[in-house]
C-alpha cells in the first residue's frame, strides 16, 4: 500500500479542505510568492506523498526541536510536522538504541537519494570522541547520511555557522555542515532558535517546488532572511530621529525608543523576526525591551558582545594599548638615538 | 571571517596598535633629537609667553590674506565638518566610551555624571557634506594652483584620499544607501578609518600633533627676540 | 655663466665697484659659482654631512610640519612679482628635506632600506643654488605667514650651510666671504683703508673719532657697506657719541659689522668674523657693543654671537637705533625738528627678525617728522629684495629689480617727501633701485639724519 498524499493524511484527522487551503494562502503569502500562487502551492502539498526525512543532531542544546514544535495545541503546523514521515529525531522518537538506527538506516536505504536531512547542531572536528551516536563520531555520520539526501538544511546556527560551540575559544574544534560538506544543497536556516513558522515555511518551499529556495550569500532562503531586523523594525524612526534608550528601564526605554545604545545588531542582522515575529506573533526581542542579539548571523556570540552597541568594536584594551606605548616610545628613542649618534659621527669628522 | 568582522576584530585592533606604534615613534623620533641652547640674551624673560603663536597663527595676519584666504576658509571649513562629526555623532561617542572605559575604568558620564554630548543626525550629516565639498573644492585647487602642483607628492593626494573615505563610506553607511547590504557599508567605513589610523602616523596628518610643536618653537624662539609674531 | 669645473680658492681680490650705487665686485666674466675640485659623489657627501651636524630638534620639527599648503608663496615677494611656483619658500628646502627624511628623520631606516626617497645629487643642489641664494632674502616674512609656524627662513640660512660645503654658492659670495676671511672685510675695508678712511673723514669733519682705546665703556661696529659708500654714517656715529659724551671707540681688531659667512653658509667663516667684534669688546672691556646701520649684522651678533661665542656676551648688543631711541627716551638725546613728512622702510634683520619694531620709530618721532607708515609696516613689510646676499649677486640682477617694484609703489602710496630706513644693505638696494628705474627718491639713513639734527648744548 502506497503511502497516502498529505490531503489524504489530512482530510483523515479531520482537516478541512478549507482549513487546509487558507493554511496554503498563509504560506504562499508568507514566502512572498504572489497571492496567485496559492492553488499551485495547496495542488502540490495536496498531492505531496510523505517524504522521508532524517533529522541528525549534533552539539546541539535542542533548541531547535523545542522551537519547531512550539504548539499551541494541536495548529497546523505541527499536523504539517507529522504529515512528514518524520524517520530519526531523536527527541520525538519513541524508538531508542538499536532499534533507532535500524530504523534510520532502513529508511535511509528505502530512500536513497531522495530523503531530506536535517542537521541541527555543529559538528566537532577536535576529537572525534566529543560527540558519538551508537558508537558513530558525528562527522562520519553526516558525511554518510549527506550522501543519500536530496538536500540538507542546516537548522539553527549551530548547524548553519557553528553556533555556541564554534564560538571562541571553540574548544571542540565545532564547524558548521556547510564547513563539511561540499557536494550537497545545503539550506542554512539560522536563528538561536530559527523562528518555528520560518522552519515550516522552508520545509514547505522545498516540498512545494521540489528544490532549494533562493539563498543569500550565507546560505539563508531569501524569502526569510533577505532583509535586516533593522529595515522591518518598529522602532526605526526613533533610531532615524537619534532617540535611544540609554540603559535599560531608563526614559528612552520605557518611551519604546530604540536599542542601538543598547547592543541592538537589528542593522546587520538578517532574520524574519520584526514582520514574522515569536510565540505566533505575539513579540519579538526588540518589541520586548531588549537589543537584538544578532543570532542568525555567524559567530554572533563573539560580536564583542550583545551590549556593546555595533559602532564599538575590538580596539584591544588597556594591555595591548600600553604595549603599543611601550613599542612606539623604544622605537622613537631608538631612532633618535640613532640620528645624534651619526651627529656625532659627522662631527668627530 | 566576514568583512565586518575582521573591521570590527583584528583590523581594527591592528590599526589602532600601529597608529600608537608609529606617532609614537615619529614624535619622541623628533623631538628627543638634539636641542640647541641659546644663550643670547632674550629682549624679554618668560619665552613661555612665545606659546601663544599656537593660538595667533590660526588665522594669517590681515596682509596676507589676500591670496591665502579661500585655502584658510575651506581648511576650517574641512576640519570643523570632520572633527564635529567625529566627536559628536552618537555612534561614534559610543566609541570613544567604551574607549575610556577600557583604558579608565569609566567613562564622562561615570566621572562627572554627564555623557559627552552628540548633535542632532541631521547636522551631522549636514556637516560631514559641506566637508566632503570642502575637501574636493581644496584637491581641486591643489591640482590647479601651480605652486601647489609643484610642491605637491604622493603624501598629499593619498592623505586627502584617506580623510575623504571615511566620510563618504560614512556618509553611504548613515544613510543605509539603497541597493548596498549595511554590513557591507559599515564595513568600509570602518576599514577606512583603519586606513586613515594606519596612514597618520607616516604622512603630513601628523600635522595634527606637530602644528604644536612648530608654532610652540617658533613662537618661543620669535618672542625671546620681540621679534615679530 | 658658469665655468665647467672646479675654481679653487684665491688670494686674488677681485675689482670692486664703487662707481656704481652698490659696492659689489664687478660683473664677473666667468661665474664660478661651484668651488673646489672635488668629485661629486664627494660634494653630496660633504653637504650631507655638514647638513647632519647642524641639524637640531626644532628644525626637524620644521621639517616634519610641513602640510604643502604653498600659502608661503603668497608672503614672498620673488614670487609676488613673478608668480612663479619655484619661488615657493619651503620649495627651497625640497632637496633637504628630501635629505633630512632619508639621513636624519624618525622613518630614515624605512625611508632607506625602501628607497623612498633618492639620495640628493649634485644636479639638484645645483639647480637649488638659484632658489637658495638668488631669491631668497632671509627675510622672514615667509616664516610669519605659515600657519603651521614654519621658520622658513632659519631653515634657508641651514640650507647654506649645506651648500657652502658642497662648493655650491654663487661666485660673488663665495669671492666676498674670501676676502672678508683674508683681509678683514668682504669689500676692501681693510684695516689699513679703515684707519685711513677714519683720519682722512676726522680731518675733514672736524670731528674726534677714537680708534683702538685701550678701555671704552662702549665698542663701534661699522659695515664695510658705510665705511666704503656712506663714510657720513661713520662722521655721524662718531658725532652723536660724542655729544652723548660717551666713552667709546673703534677697534681696527674688530671693527666689521659685515658677516659673509652667515650670508654664504660658510660656519666657520662667520664664527671667525663674530669672534673678532667679541674679542675686541672683551679687550677693551666694552660694556656695550653698537652695531651699525646693518641688518644681518644684528642677527650675526645680537642673536647668534653668544652661540658663536659659547657662552652669554659679557656686554649688551644694540643696534644703533636702538641705542639712540634708548638715549630718547632716558632725556639725553635732543633732536631738532625735522618738518616732513616720512615713511619708514623695516630692515628685515632689524625688525621683524631682529625685534626691533619700535625703536625707530620712537626716533623719528623724537625728530618731530610726520611719519606715514607704508603698507604693510613693520612685522610684514616687504623686504628691500637686496638683503641675504642676494644684492652682491648679479646673476640675481633681473629678479631683485622686479622686486624692487613693489617698494616704489609702498612708498610712492604714502606719498611721503623722505623714504628713511636704518640699514646701509637695504639704503643701497635702495640707491641701486633708484638708478636702474631712474626713480626720482632717494633713501635716507636715520642716523644721518639723527647725526644732522643734533641739539647741541650750549656750553
Amino acid at each position: 500500500m502506497s503511502a497516502p498524499t498529505l490531503r489524504e493524511f489530512l482530510r483523515a484527522r479531520g482537516v478541512t479542505r478549507r482549513e487546509f487551503m487558507k493554511f496554503c494562502t498563509a504560506t504562499t503569502v508568507m514566502l512572498g510568492l504572489p497571492a496567485t500562487m496559492a492553488p499551485r502551492v495547496a495542488a502540490a502539498l495536496a498531492e505531496a506523498r510523505r517524504p522521508s526525512v532524517i533529522w541528525l543532531p549534533f552539539q546541539e542544546c535542542t533548541g531547535c526541536t523545542e522551537s519547531i514544535t512550539r504548539a499551541h495545541g494541536a495548529t497546523i503546523e505541527s499536523l504539517i510536522f507529522e504529515a512528514i514521515s518524520l524517520d530519526y529525531q531523536h527527541t520525538l522518537q519513541a524508538a531508542a538504541g538499536d532499534a533507532a538506527e535500524r530504523v534510520r538506516e532502513q529508511a535511509m536505504k528505502d530512500n536513497w537519494g531522495k530523503y531530506l536531512l536535517i542537521v541541527d547542531g555543529s559538528i566537532p572536528t577536535g576529537n572525534p570522541g566529543f560527540g558519538t551516536i551508537a558508537g558513530h563520531d558525528y562527522a562520519s555520520m553526516l558525511k554518510e547520511a549527506a550522501e543519500g539526501a536530496a538536500a540538507i538544511v542546516a537548522l539553527g546556527t549551530c548547524a548553519a555557522y557553528g553556533g555556541i560551540p564554534g564560538a571562541k575559544p571553540n574548544p571542540t574544534g565545532a564547524v558548521s555542515v556547510g564547513d563539511l560538506v561540499k557536494d550537497k544543497p545545503i539550506i542554512n536556516v539560522p536563528g538561536c532558535p530559527p523562528i518555528p513558522v520560518v522552519i515550516t515555511g522552508v520545509l514547505t518551499q522545498f516540498l512545494t517546488f521540489g528544490k532549494v529556495p533562493e539563498l543569500d550569500a550565507l546560505g539563508r532562503p531569501k524569502s526569510f532572511f533577505g532583509q535586516t531586523i533593522h529595515d522591518r523594525c518598529y522602532r526605526r524612526p526613533f533610531y532615524e530621529r537619534g532617540q535611544f534608550a540609554d540603559s535599560f528601564d531608563d526614559e528612552g526605554a520605557r518611551a519604546g525608543w530604540c536599542l542601538y545604545k543598547l547592543g541592538c545588531k537589528g542593522p546587520t542582522t538578517y532574520n524574519a523576526c520584526a514582520t514574522v515575529k515569536w510565540n505566533n506573533g505575539t513579540s519579538f526581542p526588540i518589541e520586548a525591551g531588549h537589543g537584538c542579539i544578532g543570532c542568525s548571523e555567524p559567530h554572533f556570540w563573539d560580536q564583542g558582545g550583545f551590549y556593546q552597541p555595533l559602532s564599538t568594536g575590538n580596539w584591544g584594551n588597556a594591555r595591548t594599548v600600553a604595549t603599543a606605548v611601550g613599542v612606539g616610545a623604544a622605537l622613537g628613542i631608538a631612532s633618535a638615538a640613532l640620528a645624534r649618534k651619526r651627529q656625532r659621527d659627522a662631527e668627530g669628522t | 571571517m566576514t568583512l565586518l568582522e575582521f573591521a570590527r576584530g583584528p583590523g581594527l585592533q591592528w590599526a589602532v596598535t600601529i597608529f600608537i606604534v608609529g606617532v609614537l615613534w615619529r614624535l619622541l623620533g623628533v623631538f628627543l633629537l638634539r636641542g640647541k641652547r641659546d644663550l643670547s640674551e632674550p629682549r624679554q624673560p618668560a619665552a613661555w609667553k612665545g606659546l601663544r603663536l599656537i593660538a595667533l597663527r590660526s588665522w594669517p595676519r590681515r596682509e596676507f590674506l589676500e591670496g591665502t584666504a579661500f585655502g584658510e576658509v575651506m581648511g576650517y571649513t574641512f576640519h570643523v565638518g570632520f572633527l564635529v562629526s567625529l566627536f559628536f555623532f552618537a555612534p561614534h561617542v559610543l566609541f570613544f566610551a567604551d574607549v575610556a572605559r577600557g583604558l579608565i575604568g569609566t567613562d564622562l558620564r561615570g566621572l562627572i555624571g554627564v555623557g559627552w554630548p552628540t548633535l542632532p543626525n541631521g547636522i551631522i550629516t549636514l556637516l560631514a557634506a559641506v566637508s566632503v565639498a570642502a575637501l574636493l573644492a581644496v584637491l581641486v585647487h591643489r591640482l590647479v594652483n601651480p605652486v601647489k602642483r609643484l610642491i605637491s607628492n604622493f603624501d598629499d593626494y593619498f592623505s586627502w584620499f584617506v580623510t575623504v573615505a571615511p566620510l563618504v563610506t560614512g556618509l553611504a553607511a548613515f544613510s543605509h544607501l539603497s541597493g548596498w547590504p549595511y554590513e557591507r557599508l559599515l564595513a568600509y567605513h570602518l576599514l577606512a578609518v583603519e586606513l586613515l589610523l594606519v596612514w597618520f602616523p607616516f604622512g603630513k596628518l601628523m600635522h595634527a600633533f606637530t602644528i604644536f610643536a612648530a608654532r610652540g618653537a617658533t613662537g618661543m624662539i620669535f618672542e625671546r627676540k620681540g621679534a615679530s609674531l | 655663466m658658469t665655468a665647467p669645473t672646479g675654481h679653487t680658492h684665491t688670494r686674488k681680490p677681485e675689482p670692486l665697484e664703487f662707481d656704481k650705487p652698490r659696492v659689489s665686485i664687478a660683473k664677473p666674466e666667468y661665474r664660478f659659482d661651484m668651488q673646489g675640485e672635488m668629485p661629486e659623489p664627494e660634494r653630496v657627501e660633504r653637504a650631507m654631512k655638514s647638513f647632519v651636524k647642524d641639524f637640531g630638534r626644532t628644525a626637524a620639527i620644521y621639517m616634519e610640519s610641513c602640510i604643502h599648503c604653498g600659502m608661503c608663496a603668497e608672503a614672498c615677494h620673488f614670487y609676488e612679482v613673478t608668480k612663479d611656483p619655484k619661488y615657493t619658500p619651503i620649495w627651497k628646502l625640497e632637496p633637504f628635506k628630501q635629505a633630512y627624511k632619508r639621513e636624519y628623520g624618525p622613518f630614515a631606516v624605512i625611508y632607506r632600506a625602501l628607497n623612498l626617497k633618492q639620495k640628493v645629487t649634485v644636479q639638484q643642489l645645483q639647480e637649488w643654488q638659484e632658489l637658495i641664494y638668488d631669491s631668497c632674502t632671509v627675510c622672514g616674512r615667509c616664516s610669519l605667514m605659515c600657519p603651521m609656524g614654519i621658520d622658513i627662513a632659519s631653515l634657508v640660512s641651514q640650507a647654506r650651510h649645506g651648500m657652502f660645503n658642497a662648493g655650491l654658492i654663487p661666485h660673488e659670495l663665495w669671492s666676498v666671504t674670501e676676502r672678508a676671511r683674508l683681509e678683514g672685510s668682504p669689500l676692501g675695508a681693510t684695516p689699513k683703508v679703515f684707519k685711513d678712511r677714519l683720519e682722512w673723514l676726522a680731518d675733514d669733519h672736524e670731528v674726534d673719532i677714537p680708534l683702538d682705546k685701550a678701555n671704552a665703556d662702549v665698542l663701534c661696529a661699522m659695515s664695510s657697506i658705510e665705511i666704503m659708500k656712506y663714510p657720513d654714517s661713520v662722521v655721524a656715529t662718531a658725532r652723536i657719541m660724542n655729544h652723548l659724551g660717551v666713552d667709546w671707540t673703534f677697534r681696527l681688531d674688530g671693527y666689521e659689522a659685515t658677516n659673509f659667512g652667515l650670508l654664504s653658509g660658510n660656519s666657520a667663516a662667520q664664527k671667525l668674523l663674530t669672534m673678532k667684534i667679541i674679542d675686541a669688546a672683551v679687550a677693551c672691556g666694552a660694556k656695550t657693543v653698537i652695531l651699525p646701520e646693518c641688518g644681518h649684522a644684528y642677527t650675526a651678533l645680537r642673536w647668534m654671537g653668544a652661540n658663536m661665542y659659547g657662552q652669554p656676551l659679557p656686554f649688551r648688543v644694540m643696534h644703533i637705533a636702538e641705542y639712540l631711541a634708548e638715549q630718547v627716551h632716558e632725556g639725553r638725546l635732543r633732536l631738532k625738528q625735522v618738518k616732513k613728512s616720512v615713511t619708514f622702510h623695516d630692515p628685515c634683520q632689524v625688525v621683524r627678525r631682529g625685534g626691533a619694531i619700535e625703536a625707530p620709530r620712537d626716533v623719528l618721532k623724537a625728530l618731530g617728522v610726520e611719519l606715514r607708515e607704508m603698507y604693510p609696516t613693520k612685522g610684514t613689510n616687504w623686504c628691500c629684495g637686496g638683503g641675504g646676499g642676494v644684492i652682491a649677486n648679479h646673476r640675481a640682477d633681473d629678479i631683485r629689480y622686479k622686486t624692487f617694484r613693489i617698494k616704489m609703489e609702498q612708498i610712492e602710496k604714502t606719498g611721503a617727501e623722505m623714504p628713511v630706513t636704518t640699514c646701509a644693505n637695504c639704503r643701497q638696494t635702495f640707491d641701486d633701485g633708484q638708478a636702474h628705474f631712474k626713480w626720482d627718491t632717494e633713501m635716507h639713513s636715520l642716523l644721518e639724519l639723527v647725526a644732522d639734527n643734533l641739539v647741541e648744548e650750549e656750553t
